[in-house]
């Protein structure tokens, strides 16, 4: 049976027990002379639980266990009929039994087809015995615990710990999601500093992957200074925040100082469809509208822009942040206490010296750490400059000239063809790394400074 | 009842004040002598916060409120188009119900108000003036030593008198208060009692209070609002041993509100 009908399955036994229990309990309830110690439906979630999350937890088990013990299972009958294969050469065989196991290819080696047909037995068992086992253990369970329902018994406080078990498996999945993603970028950055010695990467002056199409072509070695590209990254953010911050701030106090509830009403909504702008969009606008255009005004000036420039990348990527800066100010401005206002108005003060000397001082702390995210958000940003920044890595602070960012060479090294032991394409997962730690250090920043001053400031 | 001696600094005629269409005070008229403590009593919604609202056009903060009528402030109608109610607050401060020091130093809290005033122009004159201001408000030898820590730590009875100097910093004439001691404990009350009656002398305070005690104890003159009307103004020891108003006989006693 398959992962989706054993689940409806018990999804309908575990109803099924809940409308048994809550029914029974009721009528006990009805007859009884003591006060119950529960409502009928609390028993019925409570029979719900057990009959549903045990053969649930069981079902996840065997569905990632069960391949995984069948596949070593067959490695060591691979390397028991022939001695003389690799590691590799084994993985390649069992990928070839299981795709013909499952009619994707065809093959005519006898051996072959003996283990493949060994294979989808093997398989099949144990799927059978996930099915008979999920089911045995929710009808019992389901069974037990819906014809011993007893109403002297609290289960309100079971339900509630069944709740806050629920809870604290879902915190627990999104962490050790995070921990698994950091996981496999480790891993795969220590293969390639394995190829090529960290501190080169790390203060490296020059960029050059130079990515061979063919494993066989005639390329040079590449040069995997990060710093340039470092470089870029910081120089694009750096203009988007230069854009994004004023704007966003004092947008953000206009609209909570300010602005009267009609205006709020229409300039609000307006600025949030800049937020559901596709990257996408963006990045076409940057390259093909704002990037001649700074292009026609420099030569106008006499300057000599390229047409990739930082300048039109940044620039545009400051746009697609200010809804996020003054989304987040405005609410960080709106939560300053009217008390401080009034105080301030109070003792004579216009409307702008109170938000300048009270209220921004007030929600500093908070402009801090939303200032930080919005940083955060601009060296991770993809499209844009993979669109309107270029690909040249030039150590340069000149935003008239083609910079190139870190997003833009993982995207450029892992898209097309590649080879995933080679060091040019390991070289992202480097890259992926720095740009992971440098976000991280930043947010850490903002984390501490907006605690250390709003404990100053409260 | 020959006690002419003091003149008027507020003079109110027919105040009305509406938020959106709902009516808050109606027709009001009232006057209020200079360097006396005038109390306004009644319960909770009669308009007595409302109307001391109106004594310096902090309701101009409230986007859907108007006010109707005319109030003098020596003299000048401080509702026609001349006045700056930035200038005006300046002259009438006021202190709130929930003590609301800013998040910044003590010494910066008392110089808030003269920086922004041009008051004190260097910090020589400034220092005098946080010194004179603390000193007035009682404060002084509580905080002299710790003028740079932060306002927001003291306590709430100390807070409130900090409002208190931030207020007299800018040499107000006029203080307003809006149940400045309710979120108080006694002591903390006791001591704003205190202070109160030692700044009637060189200010006009009016007090908006729950505490008919606290209006007996430190106010001359005493209203008595009620679902937005004046009911009864007087003496306070009048208002409080013999009123002219049945409803204000009630109030006092402890029928209603």
């Amino acid at each position: 049976m398959s992962f989706s009908t054993l689940l409806l399955l018990i999804i309908a036994f575990s109803l099924c027990s809940f409308f048994f229990s809550s029914s029974s309990a009721f009528k006990k309830i009805k007859s009884a002379t003591s006060r119950p110690s529960a409502l009928p439906k609390h028993y019925g979630q409570y029979s719900l639980a057990w009959t549903l999350f045990p053969a649930f937890l069981l079902l996840i088990v065997f569905t990632i266990i069960g391949p995984i013990y069948v596949d070593n299972f067959f490695k060591q009958q691979i390397a028991l009929t022939e001695a003389s294969y690799d590691k590799a050469k084994i993985e390649l065989i069992l990928a070839m039994i299981k795709n013909i196991s499952n009619g994707s290819i065809s093959s005519d080696e006898p051996k072959i087809l003996k283990l493949a047909d060994e294979y989808s037995n093997y398989l099949s068992k144990i799927y059978l015995f996930r099915t008979l086992s999920v089911l045995l253990l929710s009808s019992i369970l389901g069974i037990i615990i819906s014809s011993n329902i007893n109403i002297l018994k609290n289960s309100r406080v079971k339900v509630e710990t069944f709740y806050r078990f629920l809870f604290f498996v879902s915190a627990v999945i999104a962490i050790f999601t995070t921990l698994g993603i950091i996981a496999s970028l480790l891993y795969e950055s220590l293969r390639f500093f394995a190829l090529y010695p960290f501190f080169d990467f790390l203060f490296g002056l020059h960029w050059a992957p130079n990515i061979a199409i063919r494993s066989d072509q005639v390329a040079a070695q590449g040069s995997f200074g990060m710093l340039p590209v470092l470089l870029g990254t910081i120089l694009v953010a750096l203009i988007a925040m230069i854009v994004a911050l004023p704007i966003g701030l004092f947008s953000a106090i206009y609209l909570a100082e300010f602005a009267s509830k009609r205006v709020r009403d229409i300039i609000k909504p307006t600025l949030e469809v800049l937020a559901g702008i596709p990257t996408v969009v963006y990045g076409y606008f940057a390259a093909l509208t704002a990037a001649p255009f700074i292009r026609k005004i420099g030569m106008t000036l006499g300057l000599d822009v390229s047409s990739e420039s930082a300048l039109a990348a940044g620039a545009v990527m400051g746009i697609m942040i200010i809804p996020f800066i003054s989304s987040l100010s405005d609410d960080i401005i709106n939560s300053v206490p009217q008390s401080l206002r009034d105080g301030s108005l109070g003792l004579g003060a216009t409307k702008a010296e109170t938000t300048i000397k009270v209220v921004l001082p007030a929600a500093f702390p908070g402009l801090v750490g939303a200032f930080l995210l919005a940083v955060s958000r601009a060296i991770g940003e993809t499209m844009i400059v993979v669109m309107a920044a270029g690909l040249s890595a030039n150590l340069t602070i000149n935003p008239l000239e083609t910079v190139t960012t870190v997003t833009v060479q993982i995207v450029s090294l892992l898209t097309g063809d590649t080879e995933f032991d080679d060091i040019k394409t390991l070289s992202a997962f480097g890259l992926g790394l720095a740009l992971f730690a440098f976000t991280l250090i930043l947010n850490v920043i903002a984390l501490v400074v907006s605690r250390r001053l709003s404990e100053q400031y409260d | 009842m020959v006690d002419k001696k003091n003149n008027l600094k507020f003079k109110t005629k027919n105040v009305s004040v509406f938020y959106g269409s709902k009516q808050a005070i109606n027709k009001i008229s009232l006057d209020i002598e200079e360097k006396q403590i005038t109390a306004l009593i009644g319960p909770s919604g009669c308009g007595k916060s409302t109307f001391l609202r109106c004594l310096n056009r902090m309701n101009d903060v409230i986007s859907n409120c108007s006010v109707n009528g005319k109030i003098l402030l020596d003299g000048n109608n401080i509702y026609s188009d001349e006045i700056d109610p930035v200038l005006l607050r300046a002259k009438v401060g006021m202190v709130f119900q929930k003590p609301n020091p800013f998040p910044k130093s003590i010494f910066e809290n008392i110089a808030y108000g003269p920086r922004i005033h041009g008051i004190g122009n260097n910090r020589a004159e400034l220092t005098d003036l946080v010194h004179h201001s603390l000193e007035q408000a009682g404060l002084i030898d509580e905080v002299k030593d710790r003028l740079d820590d932060i306002a927001t730590g003291l306590s709430g009875g100390q807070q409130q008198r900090i409002c208190i100097a931030r207020a007299i910093a800018v040499n107000p004439d006029v203080i307003l208060m809006d149940e400045p001691c309710s979120a108080l404990d006694p002591i903390a009350t006791a001591k704003i009692e205190e202070l109160m009656s030692s700044l009637s002398k060189s200010y006009t305070i009016i007090i908006v209070t729950h505490s008919m005690q606290q209006a007996g104890r430190v106010s001359q003159k005493t209203a008595f609002f009620h679902m937005g009307d004046l009911i009864e103004y007087g003496e306070t020891p009048k208002i409080f041993t013999q009123p002219d108003q049945q409803k204000t006989q009630d109030y006092i006693t402890g029928r209603f509100g």
